[in-house]
């Protein structure tokens, strides 16, 4: 009986194909979920990123820029870039924020007093904190 | 009759894999939907709750130390988590660390021992943890006639 039935090769093809279609089926199902998750993920915390100004400090003994930043969001940030007037600054790197984290960063631009200066910060996520100052 | 029709759609497998397709498609459109439009709809939440939120400085007077009255006048609890002193002077921008939550349209008055106010005109700044800013401009400070009580 056993015999018989190990040497009967019929209908074997079709067991592998469907055993190899289902593995396919499979591999193909987890890469397309967990690409959707990555890309959608990163959607997710570029959306959470909500970054506020608290103060600017035109320092007189450093004469620096000092920025109070806050992470108001539901992400952790990286600033990457820093502009005063549209032109790229010098900071202190790197500059990371958790979620509710707060600090000052630090831009090494010496001011004109009575002057405006336009403060606009970057994320590494692209997101844009600007803010409008006068030096005293 | 129902044996057959039973018989003819068990031998027919035409269409199963367009009904597979359509099956795994939800399972990655229900993947979407929840990390995209729910999250962004939370966060509108999040920006909503900040538009509401509305806080107040109405006074700040000195006694041994300082007290500020702050008024929440929004819709929302306001939490309140930084109180800044900017001289205007400029020689200094201090900052302190608060921990105050007000109910809508509650009073609460912030008496400090620690904060002297300095002699030039100041600004006070209260930020609460949306974002929102109250600032209060300050003239001489008026001499409070009400007890410290730290």
């Amino acid at each position: 009986m056993s015999r018989t039935f190990l040497n009967n090769n019929r209908g074997v093809t079709p067991v592998l194909s469907s055993l190899l279609l289902t593995v396919v089926a499979v591999a193909a199902m987890s890469i397309a979920t967990t690409a959707t998750y990555v890309i959608t993920n990163n959607l997710r915390d570029t959306m959470s990123e909500r970054v506020i100004i608290e103060d600017v400090w035109f320092n007189n003994q450093t004469r620096t820029i000092d920025v109070y930043i806050r992470n108001i969001g539901k992400t952790a940030i990286q600033v990457k870039a820093v502009y005063v007037n549209y032109t790229s600054q010098v900071f202190t790197k790197p500059f990371n924020l958790e979620i509710g984290q707060h600090k000052w960063l630090i831009i090494e631009e010496d001011w004109t007093p009575g002057s405006l200066y336009h403060v606009n910060m970057v994320t590494t996520r692209g997101t844009h904190v600007e803010e409008y100052s006068t030096a005293p | 009759m129902l044996k057959n029709i039973a018989r003819r759609l068990k031998r027919n497998k035409r269409g199963v894999s367009n009904v597979m397709v359509v099956m795994l498609s939800l399972v990655l459109v229900v993947i979407v939907v929840d990390n995209i439009v729910l999250w962004d709809y939370q966060m509108n939440q999040l920006d909503w709750e900040r538009m509401q939120e509305k806080i107040e400085i109405t006074a700040v007077s000195v006694d041994t130390g300082s007290r500020f009255t702050i008024q929440n006048t929004g819709s929302q609890t306001a939490h309140l988590v930084s109180l800044w002193i900017l001289d205007n002077s400029l020689k200094n921008h201090q900052r302190y660390d608060l921990n105050i939550f007000i109910n809508a349209g509650d009073t609460f008055q912030l008496a400090r021992s620690d904060i002297i106010l300095p002699e030039t005109p100041y600004i006070v700044k209260i930020v609460t943890e949306k974002g929102n800013a109250a600032v209060y401009t300050g003239p001489k400070p008026v001499i409070s006639s009400l007890a410290f009580s730290p």
